[in-house]
């Protein structure tokens, strides 16, 4: 593998690297020319409905795809070189395990094929499996299997863990545990990429959020950042008497306004200013909220206004 | 790669219904079938002895057909194939470590055959002649061991397992395992003459008869190996591509 000798390059090699990539299946455009650099140390989310092109942008990465157009470079190589060098660690929704064996076998198997193993007993541990080590791969829960796929994908001393929606199956306290311990691979200066449906978590976990929508990036920052992108702050409050709307509907950075009866609900992209201007208008607003918005709803928004703009 | 063939040996060996198909099988319909004295019709080899090399052979394919068809079949489905294309695992160590596991217990099921025949039927042969028995049908073996890989890679997870009954019960039939073909209508002698398993057969029949193997049947061998293990080579590349 060539090592970059300049700082300034060597700075700029991102873990990953796509450039203008394409993958197409009969006329659908699963993947429509996607571009993004993942840096090192970074926990990125990758976020998007069911179709989105999700697993097929996670396929893509990890080689399991060819791309139709456009190239993709992990570490700098190709992903299958990037993977046999062992750095790269992937835990896939659809991973199949090998039946009739034990987990404990089945995690030794992961140690013994990574160039950088670690110790199987500190494997199923982190993983949260010691308990059930000796159980058959087949006889386990929806849970424990995700688990056992952790600890598959962790098994060596890897640069960038890959995680296709890993909590699908668990209840709310393993998921917690669960991201608990990938907290701690990211703390170890570790590069972290999921996909996942639970906006919750992309909120909660990760340092950066790509929004994924018909194969292609439609937000890419924090998610405090795509939250503001999609008018991120509700303000609800209620007026007496009749109400004007016109002067209403002009407040500044005002995204949305639902009035019903006395109550009037508006989303802006900044409620300081909003609320500000609304004292402006002489007005007395009772029972004032000022409120975030989920990255759900932002997420919704987002995809909307693109959805808007295409029809 | 060798950690992965310990573990499907491992649990080759631990699944008592397979060991009892490949290994035990195999014997007890030698002792069932090779109960008549006499000859078989030209080639002067005692029943005992014909039937040895039949069973011998059709343990073996046993062996290394059916469970690596429908393990891979399954696996592939089950996306545990994908999960093994994430690891420093080079692409051929899946299909190279099914086909050594099996050979590792096809092995044993040939061996058991020939110590029932010499300790219950008597089946007496010079020493280079079981040698070479045992090297030649685990040999032949790998044959069908490409096989069963190619039906893995050719057949869904619901269809494998007819598939590869079909094909299981039809080559060792047919290719005279069970029966001589010798009892065979003419016509379908003309057919089971050109099938691997009547090749394989003859393979070790011409050894107990202190004959060379016939060349006819070493080419017809290897043929089929070519013609399957490159089946098997074109579709697991193609199932790559379709990840």
């Amino acid at each position: 593998m060539v090592r970059m000798t300049t700082t300034a390059t060597a700075a700029g090699t991102p873990v990953v690297g796509f450039d203008q990539v394409s993958k197409v299946y009969g006329n659908v455009r699963a993947v429509d020319g996607l571009t993004l650099a993942l840096h090192p140390g970074e926990t990125v989310a990758l976020l998007g409905p069911n179709g989105a092109g999700k697993s097929t942008t996670l396929d893509l990465l990890l080689g399991l795809r060819n791309p139709d157009g456009g190239t993709v470079q992990v570490f700098g190589t190709t992903p299958r070189q990037a993977i046999v060098a062992g750095r790269v660690g992937a835990m896939l929704q659809s991973g199949g395990l090998m039946d009739e064996v034990t987990v404990a076998e089945l995690v030794k198997l992961a140690c013994d094929l990574h160039p950088r193993p670690y110790q199987v007993r500190d494997v199923l541990a982190r993983a949260g499996i010691a308990q059930i080590a000796d159980r058959k791969v087949n006889k386990l829960s929806g849970g424990q299997s995700q688990r056992v796929r952790f600890a598959l994908a962790t098994a060596g001393d890897s640069d960038l863990i890959v995680l296709d929606e890993p909590t699908t199956g668990m209840d709310v306290s393993a998921r917690q545990a669960f991201w608990a311990t990938m907290r701690e691979q990211a703390d170890q200066g570790r590069t972290v990429l999921f996909a996942t449906h639970y906006l919750e978590e992309a909120d909660a976990i990760a340092d950066r959020v790509l929004v994924l929508h018909r194969g292609r990036l439609l937000a890419d920052g924090t998610a405090a950042e795509i939250k503001a992108k999609a008018g991120a702050r509700r303000v609800a409050f209620d007026l007496e008497g009749p109400i004007d709307e016109a002067p209403l509907r002009a407040l500044p950075f005002l995204t949305s306004i639902d009035i019903s009866g006395q109550t009037v609900r508006i989303q802006s992209t900044d409620a300081d200013a909003t609320v500000h201007a609304l004292y402006g208008l002489g007005v007395y607003p009772r029972n004032l909220e000022v409120a975030g918005l989920g990255l759900e709803q932002a997420f919704v928004a987002i995809t909307e206004a693109e959805e808007a703009k295409q029809s | 790669m060798n950690s992965l063939i310990k573990l499907e040996l491992t649990r080759a060996l631990r699944n008592r219904r397979f060991l009892f198909f490949s290994v035990i099988y195999p014997s007890v319909i030698f002792l069932l079938v090779s109960n008549q004295t006499g000859t078989v019709d030209g080639t002067g080899l005692s029943v005992a002895k014909y039937v040895m090399v039949s069973m011998a052979s059709f343990g073996a394919l046993t062996a290394v057909l059916m469970g690596n068809s429908e393990r891979i079949a399954k696996e592939r489905e089950g996306g545990w194939v994908r999960q093994l294309r994430l690891t420093p695992l080079p692409g051929r160590g899946y299909v190279l470590a099914k086909t050594a596991s099996a050979a590792v217990v096809s092995l044993p099921s040939i061996v058991m055959v020939f110590l029932v025949a010499a300790a219950v039927k008597d089946v007496r042969l010079e020493t280079w002649q079981w040698f070479a028995l045992t090297g030649a049908i685990w040999a032949g073996s790998l044959v069908f061991a490409a096989l069963g890989v190619a039906i893995g890679y050719l057949a869904s997870g619901d269809a494998v397992r007819p598939i590869t009954m079909i094909v299981y019960f039809g080559l060792s039939i047919l290719g005279g395992l069970w029966m001589p073909s010798s009892t065979f209508p003419t016509w379908l002698q003309d057919i089971a003459k050109w099938l691997p398993t009547h090749a394989y057969a003859a393979l070790g029949r011409a050894i107990e008869q202190s004959q060379a193997p016939h060349t006819q049947d070493i080419a017809i061998l290897v043929a089929f190996f070519l013609l399957f293990a490159g089946g098997a080579a074109w579709l697991y590349r193609k199932d790559t591509l379709k990840a």
